[in-house]
């Protein structure tokens, strides 16, 4: 398995035309880090998250995933999970967990073999791997997602608000199922989310960006017990104290 | 069950429609659909339908096959590259727009009388619904797959066959299957107009005979024959979009 990297955010800027959507940004995660990204919309957390991602061309400063400075999109070292899923429609499940590998030019057994490792570990593998995934629930879906992004076996995880559109019986459950695969598989995490409680659960550190333009306004620690979804957290009162401190942050922003 | 029952009242409508208008008659030698009938029967068994049908079928292969072989790869083009979208476009919209029979005169003084012309009014009856269909479902792409490609780090190649293609592939089946339908209408434009040739020869030869009742016949076979094969090309489609179920 690969190690996990860090990731250096180091003085990122990047405006669309006249508006500045960042302005330097320095995020240091950790190998092995989970860390979310938080903050009202127009704060830039998904460009932010896409220049890691190098599909956005940042104006000023540097990414480095790595040893690797990004310069481009399609890095080995990190996979994208999207808060719409984005699966092909037209292919079956397992042809989306391949999709990664089969854009990379993999052969097909080893397609095979990386994509119903992958399905296993997000829990879908067996009598799914045919279905389409307009067959599936949403929650399915963002597993095959999960999957997809697995099966490159990437040393970090980039995740775009993945449960936002899911609703929250089936959310708790795949928030749960992360946590175990991360500690499983030591990736490194970032996270998008617009959930204080979904960013207090998982993440080691919570970074909150404020609007217009988009700066780092405040890191908050999560020093909860781990595992989390082992432990019951979610009752706990150091989890809702966590969640009010994040709010207040969040609210004197406003 | 009840759809069927309908569908069958109005065939029986149209049957009884047609009846009536024979019996009036609304013309001169109005065939009745009974008298229709026998004539398709003894068309089929002289073996001059199924002739006049084996050259048409000709003209319609050579006319829509070179359509979908030019038309879907230069709509994909156009989709792809914004330059010849924007400038191939002005000539698409006019070729829809335009009454095309009126190219018909055209096409003689080029290609002659002879089968080929028919292909190519063929051609240019059904290509332009075919590009214009593929360009449109080049441009339909969800952004976001070709982002999620591309972050995978697809190759331009691997973004384009594994999901620009499949992406505008409902609409390219779709837009075969409109220019099918427009291909069957200029195959009979061309014969009747221009070169008397398969089923239009045997249109127009039965109309100056005043053998209305054959003249009908081969109409009734020309439609059946398009008929099949839209519902044979749709057929196609479903099988390829089965995941759209």
């Amino acid at each position: 398995m690969a190690e996990p990297v860090g990731i250096a955010i180091e003085g990122v800027s990047k405006s669309f035309g006249t508006l500045q959507a960042l302005v330097g940004i320095d995020i240091g995660v950790k190998a092995g880090e989970f860390l979310s990204l938080i903050g009202p919309s127009g704060c830039g957390k998904t460009t932010l998250l896409k220049s890691i991602a190098g599909l956005n061309p940042i104006d000023a400063g540097r990414i480095v995933i790595g040893g690797r400075t990004v310069s481009g999109p399609g890095g080995h070292e990190a996979s994208l999970v999207f808060q719409d899923f984005a699966l092909l429609p037209w292919a079956t499940v397992r042809e989306n967990a391949e999709f990664g590998l089969l854009l990379r030019g993999v052969p097909p057994s080893e397609r095979a073999e990386a994509a119903r490792k992958a399905l296993h570990k997000v829990g879908l593998a067996g009598s799914f791997e045919q279905a389409y995934p307009a067959q599936l629930s949403g929650g399915m879906q963002q597993r095959v997602g999960l999957a997809r992004a697995l099966a490159v076996n990437p040393q970090v995880l980039l995740m775009d608000e993945p449960f936002a559109s899911i609703d929250e019986q089936t959310r708790r459950i795949l928030q749960d199922d992360l946590l175990r695969m991360w500690q499983e598989e030591r990736k490194t995490v970032v996270l998008v989310t617009h959930s204080m409680e979904e960013a207090i659960y998982l993440s080691d550190r919570v970074v909150v960006l404020s609007p217009r333009p988009g700066r780092v306004h405040k890191v908050l620690d999560v020093p909860l017990p781990r595992p989390r979804q082992a432990l019951d957290v979610r009752a706990s009162g150091d989890f809702a104290r966590l969640v009010d401190e994040l709010w207040q942050i969040l609210k004197k922003m406003q | 069950m009840k759809i069927a029952a309908l569908r069958g009242a109005s065939v029986l409508a149209f049957l009884a429609l047609w009846q009536w208008a024979a019996w009036v008659p609304v013309s001169f030698n109005f065939p009745t659909p009974w008298a229709t009938f026998l004539a398709l029967a003894d068309l089929l068994r002289s073996g001059a339908l199924l002739q006049a049908t084996a050259t048409s079928l000709q003209s319609l292969a050579l006319g829509f096959g070179a359509a979908v072989l030019i038309g879907v790869p230069l709509g994909l083009v156009m989709g792809v590259v914004r330059g010849v979208g924007r400038v191939a476009r002005i000539y698409l919209d006019l070729l829809i727009a335009l009454p095309t029979a009126a190219l018909i005169p055209l096409v003689i003084l080029s290609f002659g009388i002879s089968i080929a012309s028919s292909a190519v009014i063929v051609f240019v009856f059904s290509a332009p619904f075919i590009t214009m269909n593929a360009y449109g479902g080049v441009r339909d792409a969800r952004p976001r797959l070709i982002e999620m490609a591309r972050a995978f780090g697809a190759t331009w190649g691997r973004l384009f066959t594994r999901v620009i293609v499949p992406s505008a592939m409902p609409m390219i089946l779709a837009g075969m299957r409109l220019g099918l339908s427009r291909a069957f209408l200029g195959l009979i434009v061309a014969e009747l107009l221009l070169s008397p040739f398969g089923l239009g020869k045997l249109i127009m030869n039965s109309r100056s005979m005043f053998e209305h009742d054959k003249m009908f016949a081969t109409v009734a076979w020309t439609l059946i024959l398009s008929g099949a094969a839209l519902y044979a090309l749709a057929r196609i489609e479903g099988r390829v979009l089965r995941w759209r179920a």
